[in-house]
């Protein structure tokens, strides 16, 4: 066990003696739940022969696009640890080779094949580095993230979103034919869960009152939102397919709140809109019906270590034909990604990266006060406990990037001693 | 000790002892054409080795006596010089003759499950859950502990040379904390402690880990069998196996106590069956004191016959309540 292990979810001795939180595996996946597929790249990131490196849940993964399939094998040659993604060297179609002294390691079982700088070498056929499995689909390149013996991964779709199916005009589904899929992803400074637990969050609408998808649309969007029966939270349990939670808006569970009077503050716009948040394993979130009915909106919050997630926002929408598919573009490009994806989005990244501290270093998983709308939260929490296929162990460090070189600061350094 | 030649095994091998610094001694008989390394590890002494091709020279060693050479053609990383003073990478190395080997490192260590350490511990929480049973907490500062559920330590009972065996209830990944539960015997040194004197902070002696009976990995169901006290062990594979990589196996633990009155865990079980959609759970207890507990008759293997044919519902998910 490492020291990671010994500290996570802090505070006091656990075990059996104080009752255990019934979310307690939640607690302790700092670095992610394993075992799942995350987004890593939208396929179109990766150009013919390039090698890109990414990391998800302290995983270090190169991906490598060839002949229309893409591969992805640990990031890290055997030799001396460096990155092969650093410097990209592929001299065969079936291979990829590290950049220092030429380790070469076969792409579909991770095999070292040769060594450029030893060719006789009797390492080759004996050592190997392991390999994820990986699937591209509406333009998004999926890893299945977790222990190599968790095999065969399960299902994609098992880690996306539900069919929508109490809806007369339902959203479409990632996996949908004749659907239009465009997005972007960010780096954000937050532990993963706390972007995931922004996401859905039915009482943190006050961040959004005065943006401009807001205004310019003139919704009525209320100050929050309450459940206020037994079906207010709907549990999602698909035999072998996703597991989550849904906020039941479209029911008559929730109590919207459109003013407070106490402060005397009214919510804005005055168009009525009908929008559904529910959140999936292993932390993924779908907004139906936004930003405009008929469209979905999908979010990612993919661990890159414990301090840190890509923060993924895509939007679904139905487009059959070149004409659909232009009104789709020209949609995302002048409102969606300026108003949803980046104003309206970037109150939440403020909001994740702003509770970072909190949670980090002054023991916010015991120390927050939750309030009757945070039981969306809870159950979350509770319904991740329960269905994760694995708690991600803790790596040993951080991934950091090497400096590419330190000239700059020797001449700094003597500049500064001369004077 | 000298190598002999008596030793030879039917196949022809020949006779090595491995020399440790701390002067154990390991003989292994290596048949021809076969590695001295892989001898060894296939005849259960672990000996340090990395690369096995005679590269890294992680599994270097010293021949004292006898005759043993490299495989014939294999460039190694060892310069001519090292090879005539004795060093011999043991996993490209052949033994032609009864020799001895010297290691440069003690056993002590690959045979530290065989040697168990002392450490210091801190008492953390206590709590009676009814009046036959205590449940505390340990927390040992060492990271160099470390166990396998199922094991166990010794504790010393503080002020006096009693020592006491007990599982730990806890898996690893909790460690610094280790969690037991014990059961009350009036008079007993332990429980005397425990009820009248224990504070938390108070400093205890541990030694350990001891003992064999671990998990085995399979991924065909794991039935555990348990009544009272002797569900610690069994609490701690179950929390290992939710945190051990793979797939999770199917779980069925059976617990049963003497009396309804007496039983405990109630609590810690269900939240492993929330945590775990893999595991049922099947409660006994063998006398009722008349209440509707839910519990069923009998001990825990009449129990578990019982229960296998019939399919428990999912835990309630309890949303009502925040925690």
């Amino acid at each position: 066990m490492n020291s990671g292990d010994r500290t996570a979810g802090g505070g006091a001795p656990r075990g059996s003696i104080a009752p255990s939180r019934q979310y307690q595996p939640y607690l302790e996946a700092a670095w992610g739940f394993k075992n799942a597929w995350y987004p890593a790249l939208f396929g179109a990131e990766l150009s013919k022969n390039v090698v890109a490196g990414v990391t998800i849940a302290g995983h270090e993964i190169a991906l490598r696009l060839v002949k229309g399939r893409v591969h992805a094998i640990r990031d890290r040659c055997a030799h001396r640890g460096v990155r092969m993604s650093l410097r990209p060297r592929c001299f065969a179609d079936d291979t990829i080779t590290c950049w220092y002294h030429g380790f070469t390691y076969g792409l579909d079982d991770g095999v070292l094949k040769t060594i450029v700088a030893s060719p006789e070498d009797p390492l080759i056929g004996k050592v190997r580095i392991r390999t994820y499995p990986v699937e591209e689909r509406a333009g998004i390149v999926f890893v299945f993230v977790g222990d190599e013996e968790y095999a065969p991964a399960p299902p994609l779709a098992a880690d996306l979103p539900i069919r929508i199916a109490d809806d007369a005009n339902p959203v479409a589904h990632l996996l949908d034919e004749n659907v239009h899929v465009r997005g972007v992803h960010r780096r954000v400074e937050s532990n993963w869960r706390l972007g995931v637990e922004n996401g859905f969050d039915p009482g943190h609408l006050l961040i959004h009152w005065d943006n401009q998808i807001v205004a310019a649309t003139d919704r009525r969007m209320g100050l929050g939102a309450l459940p206020i029966s037994e079906d207010a939270i709907k549990i999602i349990d698909e035999p072998n397919g996703p597991k989550g939670m849904m906020n039941m808006y479209n029911l008559r569970a929730y109590k919207f709140y459109m003013e407070n009077a106490v402060i005397g503050m009214k919510a804005r716009g005055k168009k009525p809109y009908y929008a559904r948040t529910s959140v999936f394993l292993p932390g993924l979130l779908l907004v139906e019906h936004w930003p405009i009915p008929g469209w979905a909106q999908y979010e990612w919050y993919a661990p890159i270590d414990d301090r840190r997630h890509e923060y993924w926002e895509v939007l679904v929408g139905r487009a059959a034909n070149d004409a659909e598919r232009r009104e789709a573009e020209y949609l995302y490009e002048t409102f969606f990604e300026p108003l949803a994806l980046k104003d309206f989005n970037d109150n939440d990244v403020f909001a994740r990266e702003a509770m970072r501290d909190f949670y980090e270093s002054r023991g916010g998983w015991d120390a927050e006060t939750l309030c009757a709308f945070d039981e969306a939260t809870i159950v979350w929490r509770k319904v991740a406990a329960r269905f994760n296929r694995g708690i991600q162990e803790p790596s040993a460090r951080r991934a950091e990037r090497p400096r590419a070189s330190r000239w700059r600061r020797t001449a700094t350094a003597r500049t500064r001693a001369a004077a | 000790m000298a190598a002999d030649g008596d030793s030879a095994d039917a196949r022809g091998g020949v006779s090595v002892t491995l020399r440790f610094e701390d002067g154990a001694e390991r003989r292994i008989v290596v048949a021809p054409g076969q590695f001295v390394l892989d001898a060894a590890l296939a005849q259960g002494v672990p000996l340090i080795h990395q690369c096995r091709s005679g590269n890294c020279s992680t599994c270097v060693a010293t021949l004292i006596e006898g005759e043993s050479a490299t495989a014939p053609g294999r460039p190694v990383a060892l310069l001519a010089s090292e090879a005539a003073a004795g060093r011999r990478l043991l996993c490209v190395s052949y033994a032609h003759a009864p020799s001895v080997i010297r290691e440069h490192y003690p056993a002590t260590p690959i045979d530290a499950a065989a040697a168990p350490r002392r450490f210091s511990a801190t008492l953390g929480a206590l709590a009676r859950p009814n009046p036959k049973v205590a449940i505390f907490t340990l927390a040992v500062a060492d990271e160099t502990f470390a166990f396998a559920s199922g094991q166990y330590v010794r504790i010393r009972i503080p002020h006096t040379d009693e020592w006491r065996s007990y599982s730990m209830a806890s898996a690893a990944h909790e460690l610094p904390a280790m969690t037991f539960i014990v059961k009350l015997i009036a008079g007993g040194a332990m429980s005397e402690y425990l009820l009248r004197a224990a504070r938390p902070g108070d400093r205890l002696e541990i030694e350990g880990p001891r003992g064999a009976f671990v998990l085995r990995r399979s991924r065909g169901q794991h039935v555990f069998v348990a009544g009272g006290t002797g569900l610690a062990p069994i609490l701690s594979m179950l929390d290992a196996i939710r945190r051990r990589p793979g797939m999770r196996p199917p779980m069925l633990p059976s617990f049963g106590c003497s009396r309804d009155a007496e039983f405990f865990a109630r609590d810690e079980i269900e939240l492993r069956r929330w945590w775990m959609p893999e595991l049922r759970a099947i409660l006994s207890a063998g006398r009722s004191d008349g209440a509707d507990d839910g519990l069923r008759r009998g001990n825990p293997v009449d129990a578990l016959d019982a229960a296998r044919s019939t399919r428990p519902a999912p835990p309630p998910i309890c949303a009502a309540r925040p925690r």
